[in-house]
Formats: structure tokens, sequence, C-alpha cells
């Protein structure tokens, strides 16, 4: 009923990028507007799902999520007090939700090395996934391999804006400081895993 | 086959390099499911979105349901309220018979994307039936109280 003119008009959030973009459409979201809100979920739904995948989610319970966080913004739009923080919010949201205990198919264990490699692991395969290029599939077996952590961090790191410090250390419950200087580690593994599978050629 | 930043087959890509190359197989190796966006605005797509969010047991979702299956029990929770369906498929279409824990005479609507919605009231044991569901992105929406204090409970979608 009042969407019919978005058709015609440019939305006032066309043209916008990131968290203006993301206040503009909360805004109109909350005077009702389901443009604005499908706008939302087609820009943000990758981070959603990457913080589940991230949290060690499989697929499925990983889109259970995605859904969950949506839902749970649009029927609880006023409580989120600053548009601004809407990806800080997802993302906090989204740990939340993955780490609940019946979130997850297989109860959290103390996981040793050995027992962790008996498990069927909830990333796609390197040999399963549509990577063409040799070095991306190598980069992809690395990450694989890293720490949980490591991988979350560096997933939030790609996703949700390479600069956005803060916005990671909120959503991560870090200290500001220790967010460059922990993923600079990560890294350092990835490369580490990287050169012991003798390099990227 | 382009040596970068390598030196004896060791590489040595600069952070912003191997960030920027994470980003792009990060998306071709693990990307969302290609109709989730759809799916959650089917979600979403409520008359009036003052509803609360059942979830799904996962304990059940070995059970076959999901995999192209469509057969099986399922079951959703929150706050003081169980939804358990157990669907049985009939050619095409689905049966779905429900259970409202505790129980009442609630509203039941189930909504395939697509497909329209087909509605019940659960009897005063709990208990709805609902023939002939169209398959597809199926979301349940159930409504409880009276008019003075109603509820709505939403699942997620699941595809079935």
């Amino acid at each position: 009923m009042t969407d019919v003119e978005t058709a015609e008009v440019d939305p006032p959030w066309e043209g916008l990028t990131g968290a203006d973009l993301h206040a503009a459409c909360m805004h109109a979201a909350r005077a009702g507007s389901r443009a604005a809100m499908d706008r939302l979920v087609s820009e943000l739904t990758p981070l959603v799902w990457h913080v589940a995948r991230g949290n060690g989610l499989d697929k499925h319970s990983a889109e259970d999520v995605v859904q969950t966080v949506w839902l749970a913004l649009f029927t609880h739009l006023e409580t989120l007090r600053d548009p601004r923080a809407l990806a800080a919010w997802l993302i906090t949201t989204a740990r939340h939700e993955a780490r609940r205990p019946q979130g997850r198919k297989t109860p959290p264990l103390p996981l040793t090395d050995e027992f962790a490699e008996s498990l069927p692991s909830t990333q796609p395969a390197p040999e399963e996934v549509a990577i063409r290029a040799d070095r991306d599939r190598r980069l992809w077996q690395a990450f694989t391999q890293l720490p949980q952590r490591c991988q979350e961090l560096l997933r939030l790191t790609v996703l949700a804006g390479r600069a956005e410090y803060q916005l990671v250390a909120d959503a991560l419950r870090m200290p500001r400081g220790s967010v460059g200087p922990t993923r600079g580690r990560c890294l350092n593994s990835m490369r580490d895993l990287l050169s012991n599978e003798g390099g990227i050629r | 086959m382009t040596d970068i930043g390598a030196s004896r087959g060791k590489i040595s890509p600069d952070d912003e390099t191997l960030l920027a190359d994470l980003g792009r197989v990060l998306d071709e190796a693990d990307p969302p499911p290609i109709d989730l966006v759809q799916r959650v605005q089917f979600a979403i797509a409520l008359e009036n979105l003052d509803v609360e969010v059942a979830r799904w047991e996962r304990l059940d979702a070995l059970s076959g349901v999901r995999g192209g299956g469509g057969q099986g029990t399922i079951t959703f929770t929150v706050s003081d309220l169980t939804v358990m369906i157990n669907l049985t498929k009939i050619g095409q279409l689905h049966r779905i018979d429900g259970w409202l824990v505790p129980a009442g005479e609630y509203g039941v609507e189930v909504r395939v994307a697509e497909h329209g919605s087909s509605s019940t009231v659960a009897d005063e044991g709990g208990r709805f039936v609902l023939d002939r569901v169209p398959c597809g992105t199926t979301q349940i929406v159930v409504t409880l109280g009276d008019i003075s204090c109603q509820r709505t409970v939403v699942t997620p979608t699941i595809v079935l």
C-alpha cells in the first residue's frame, strides 16, 4: 500500500552504501516500507550467512539462523536504537543464535586434533566447490585448516568491510586494539599453511 | 601460473592481497544458497510483523524432512509453545498433521510461496490437519489467544 511509488521513483537509499544505506533503509522500514526491508535482506544476508558458517554451523543450520536473525530484526525494529549499527547488531545476533545449544546439530565437544579430523567438516571440501583456479583451491584449503576463531575473524573482516575494526571488535567482543594483531596472526598462519603446501604457484 | 611475491615456492602475499583473495574465494566456495534471500523475503512478507519466531528443533533435522524426502516430523518451539508437524508426501502435495502443545483451538495457517495459503483451526486437543499442501517454500503461522490478547507465532521457512 505504501510501496507503490517506489516502482516509479528512486527510493531514498538509492546510491548510498554501507552504514548510510543501512540507516536509510532502517528508517524507511520503520515506516513500514517492505521494499526497504527487502533491500536490507539482499544487501546483508551474505554477512549473516558467513557469521553463521564461521561459527561452525552446517549449511541447513546456517540457513535457519539467517532467517531467525532477520525475523528477529523486523519483529523488533524499534529495539535497535542506532540504525547505523545494524551490521554490528546482525553479527552479534547471528553469533548468539549460532551458539545456542540447540542451534547445533552436534553438541559442542572439546575437540582434540585427532577427534576433529575424524569429524565431517562443515566446510565444503575443496574438490566439492566450484573453484576452478588451482591457486584459489589452495587458498580455500588453507583457510579451512585455520582454527575456527581465525576463520570467523577473517570472514568478518572480509565481509564487514576491511577497515571497520570497531564493528568487528564489538561483534567479537574483542578489545579494539587486538583485532589487527589477531588478524595478522591468522593471516600468518594461513601463509604458513600455504607454504607447507608448496606455496601458491 | 604466475608467481605472486614468491621466492623458491614460498609465498608471502601481503595482508591486503591475501584478504582480497580470500574475499573472492569465500564468495566462490561458500556463498549463501542462491534462493536464501528470496526465502527470507517471503518469511517476512507477513501482514503483521508483530510476531514471535519459533525455532526449528534440530534434533529432528536428521529425520529426512530435508534433502527432498518430504516425509517426517519437524518440531518448532517458542517460549511456551511447541508446534510439531508430521509430513506425508502424496504425489506432488503434502498432508500436514500437526499438534500444538499446550493444546488449544488456535488458528493455523500454512503459507507456501507462489501458492497462497491454507488455514484451519486446531481442535481442543491441539491437533490439526491440512491436506493437499503444495510443495515449495513453506511457513507456518499460529495465532493464539482471543482478540483481546492475541499472539502470533511464525516459523522460519522450510523448503518442502
